[in-house]
């Protein structure tokens, strides 16, 4: 009887000590004692899923314990932002949220946001939408565009891989910004609108510039335009939106690596310069640009002003262009 | 001539010692993740992508394409041995594969649809060989109106599929398609019928239905009656089909592979469609239709060849064009950009040595696994023999990791619990819950390119008639309901079921 009762005290005192917290600075050079958590929008085979991947890959040998890619498809993100926003700001959560979870915060209610619910890490990676048309369409550039567009009012589709994404908005914004209409033809993902804007059954389509240098490469398609204010290095004679006098659609797609907000700023530091570390490898950096993404690497406080920035500007864009999902 | 150049090409690349093991690795693990229920080859590749980064592309893509094609073959062999399809394609194998296994027969319907199987993956490897890069272009011809039509075309078929009543029937599609409305609406962003949870934003997933509907219920409906230990006392003999077995079923092979071939190729195609369309097209032009349902072996052949060229000629869109015509084509899109191959029509001229070692390895992995399944038989015949004690609960551990693998989504394992329940509850209405399958997957499909088709021809209704293709489907649907319905007819399959 009294056995049971020392072992039960023991065990008891054990699992107390799993509730001690470890004082923050100490934490810093402890972490990690255990997996961490890689939390991803998207499922597998998609940019932030690759990527996560990647850096996970490396983070975990440099870190010493395994990084898990956990993909939380669904909901263009939503199912995976408030997971992602509810996890124990530990440093054992972080998430890899791209520029569709900050248009949806403006376009529909979303349970996180990303100014509020996280602390970024680093900022990882850049590609920006580039605009194609079929070869059979007579313009060469994006003012010959317009003026084909003002030629035939209504008559001219656009395409899009699915209602209020980025595609759709930076559409919309050329339909204000160029004064012409065009109509909007929704799909869902990329592939089959790609599909008809080859067939020539729509005319124009913003896409990530993964998707359209490949399709440009046996000249059925041709890029018109890079929704970015520099020049993409894989289409130097290509024009930026805002050298063609529209720098409102110079908003680039982004990849950042955040973690739940009040994670100590110890163990984001430390994360930060892995990862720094990370994206200036060889293999890495040839990997994200075999995808069609720049790396980068930033300070987490230039990740922070990115994001805040970026989601301020699409928010501006869906106030003007008037898109609401219901 | 320069296939045959192209062709040693391949075969100098996929039969490498390492190329070989892999492809033997990928059709294994494949049949195996088809067998069982709820596992399918989404997951399977999406779970290995990371171990095929330390190889060469044509290996890594080599392995995932094993997977593919050996979850067909193994998909065909849960759904004939305890009526739950291991993969969505081979829903349709049930109906007469399993109840050839209620009769004792299950030895010659797997061997059937293995070698049905073969059949289809050494003519769709030789269809892609010839044609890859007019069929691809093929496919851009169809738009939305086109597709429609075609799906129209299917759902009117569809009715075809059941037994009984014409109007049980027409309410389960009904039922199916109210049940694909669910999620959100293309064009404007609206969410419907989601209730406002997030799970259900994206729609009621299909494997999550066809799980319930077909697995659970099942199970559920077992428990009721007594009758399943009948199959356990009747000894299975007769592995090899029979001489008329074979005679009855050659036709059907090559029906099935034709249309698989060319159903696969077709955005949003593919393996199920191919299935469904074949079984429609044996029982149509069977000599006796009552046949089927009660254990046709056309039912079986026709629809495991179908399945197996859809799965394979979709490999064309995504290997000529960078279109992927469905999730797991996606899957391999996605494998070949983290190895640095952007797909597209550059593929096969850039690097021929991919493209054409990969088509070669597809006719070596379906060599692989005929030799495997056939020997196997007697293998997964004996799992009919373990006690349904252990079998149920086994089967339902399973159904639920698959369900959960999908999405890690505890909410997903309640809707297939909740479809399951409903199953059970069609079950003992006496409706089939086949057409309902068909009405979730085609429904919504069918409203987004009629919305699609519309949008483009500004309100104009005409288009779907203007257009020789869609006109056509459209003119094939009708006389197949006007059979459907007169009264003569009506009559006879009233009688003849």
């Amino acid at each position: 009887m009294r056995k049971k009762l020392m072992l039960s005290l023991m065990s008891l005192a054990l699992i107390a000590t799993a509730f001690v917290p470890y004082p923050d600075s100490a934490l810093a050079q402890t972490y990690p004692t255990k997996p961490i958590n890689f939390i991803v929008p998207f499922p597998a085979g998609t940019g932030n899923d690759v990527i996560a991947r990647t850096i996970g890959d490396k983070l975990s040998k440099s870190l010493g314990k395994p990084v898990v890619v956990d993909n939380k498809a669904g909901a263009t993100g939503a199912i995976a932002g408030e997971a992602a926003a509810k996890a124990p700001p530990d440093g054992y959560t972080i998430f890899i949220p791209s520029t569709t979870l900050s248009i949806n915060m403006s376009v529909s209610k979303v349970p996180y946001d990303l100014v509020k619910d996280f602390t970024p890490v680093a900022l990882v990676g850049v590609m920006p939408n580039c605009l194609l048309v079929p070869s059979s369409l007579p313009v060469k550039s994006i003012k010959e565009l317009i003026e084909l567009a003002k030629s035939k009012p209504g008559q001219l589709n656009f395409g899009s891989n699915g209602f209020g994404g980025a595609p759709h908005l930076l559409a919309e914004m050329l339909k204000i910004a160029g004064q012409i209409d065009i109509v909007h033809v929704a799909y869902k993902g990329t592939n089959e609108v790609v599909a008809d804007l080859l067939a020539g059954r729509v005319q124009l389509l913003f896409a990530p510039l993964t998707t359209g240098i490949p399709l440009i490469k046996d000249g059925r398609l041709r890029i018109l335009g890079v929704a970015s204010d520099k020049r993409s290095p894989a289409l130097p004679n290509v024009p930026t939106m805002a050298e063609v006098g529209f720098p409102a659609l110079a908003i680039p797609n982004w990849y950042a690596v955040v973690a739940p907000a009040g994670t100590p700023k110890a163990i984001i530091t430390k994360l930060n310069t892995e990862i720094t570390k990370i994206m200036a490898m060889d293999d890495v950096k040839e990997r994200l640009t075999n995808l069609g993404v720049e790396p980068r690497s930033s300070t987490p406080e230039e990740a922070a002003a990115y994001i805040k920035q970026d989601v301020a500007k699409w928010a501006k864009v869906i106030r003007d262009s008037g898109v609401q999902m219901k | 001539m320069d296939i045959f150049n192209n062709m040693i090409l391949g075969f100098t690349v996929a039969f490498t010692p390492w190329n070989l093991f892999y492809c033997l690795f990928g059709a294994l693990i494949g049949t195996l993740i088809g067998v069982l229920p709820g596992v399918g080859p989404a997951a399977t590749i999406a779970l290995l992508l990371p171990f095929t980064f330390n190889v060469p592309p044509v290996t890594a893509l080599i392995m995932l394409a094993g997977i593919y094609y050996g979850s067909q073959y193994g998909g065909s062999t849960t759904s004939i041995l305890v009526n739950i399809p291991g993969e969505s394609s081979s829903v349709v194998t049930c109906l007469d594969g399993y109840a050839m296994a209620r009769q004792g027969r299950a030895g010659p319907a797997l061997a059937i649809a293995a070698m049905g199987s073969f059949f289809a993956g050494c003519v769709a490897t030789v269809i892609i060989c010839l044609l890859a890069p007019t069929l691809g272009e093929l496919a851009l011809k169809f738009g939305p109106a086109e597709y429609f039509s075609m799906m129209v075309l299917g759902l009117v078929g569809a009715t075809m599929l059941a037994h009984g009543s014409l109007l049980k029937a027409i309410a389960m599609i009904l039922f199916g398609l109210v049940l694909g409305l669910v999620g959100t609406d293309v064009n404007s962003g609206t969410r419907r019928f989601t209730f406002g949870i997030s799970t259900l934003f994206d729609g009621i997933d299909f494997v999550v239905v066809v799980m319930g509907l077909f697995g659970l219920a099942e199970i559920i409906s077992s428990l009721d009656h007594e009758k399943k230990k009948e199959i356990l006392t009747t000894k299975v003999s007769g592995l090899m089909p029979t001489r008329s077995d074979l005679k009855a079923s050659w036709k059907a092979v090559i029906r099935g592979t034709v249309l698989g071939s060319v159903l696969g190729i077709l955005p949003g195609g593919g393996a199920i469609l191919s299935s469904f369309a074949s079984y429609a097209l044996e029982k149509r032009i069977a000599s006796d239709p009552s046949r089927f349902g009660i254990g046709a072996i056309e039912g079986v052949a026709g629809p495991e060849s179908a399945n197996n060229a859809g799965a394979q000629t979709s490999f064309i869109p995504m290997l000529t064009l960078g279109i992927p015509t469905n999730g797991v084509m996606a899957l391999m899109l996605g494998a070949m950009m983290i190895h640095g191959i952007t797909p597209g029509p550059r593929v096969m001229v850039e690097r021929p040595d991919l493209f054409w070692g990969l088509i070669v390895s597809m006719w070596v992995g379906n060599l692989m696994l005929v030799v495997l399944n056939l020997p196997l038989i007697g293998i997964w015949v004996r799992l009919l023999t373990v006690p349904y004690r252990f079998l149920y609960p086994a089967i339902v551990m399973f159904c639920c990791i698959g369900v959960y693998s999908l999405n890690n989504s505890i909410f997903d394992l309640a809707m297939a619990t909740g479809f399951g329940i409903v199953g059970y509850i069609l079950l003992k209405l006496d409706c089939e819950p086949a057409p309902l399958v068909l009405g979730f997957i085609l429904g919504p499909m069918m409203e987004i390119y009629f919305r699609r088709a519309m949008v483009l021809s500004r309100g104009d209704f005409t288009v779907f008639f203007t257009q020789p293709i869609s006109l056509t489907m459209l003119l094939a649907a009708a006389i197949l309901l006007l059979m459907n319905i007169a009264p003569i007819v009506r009559h006879k399959r009233e009688e003849v079921f």
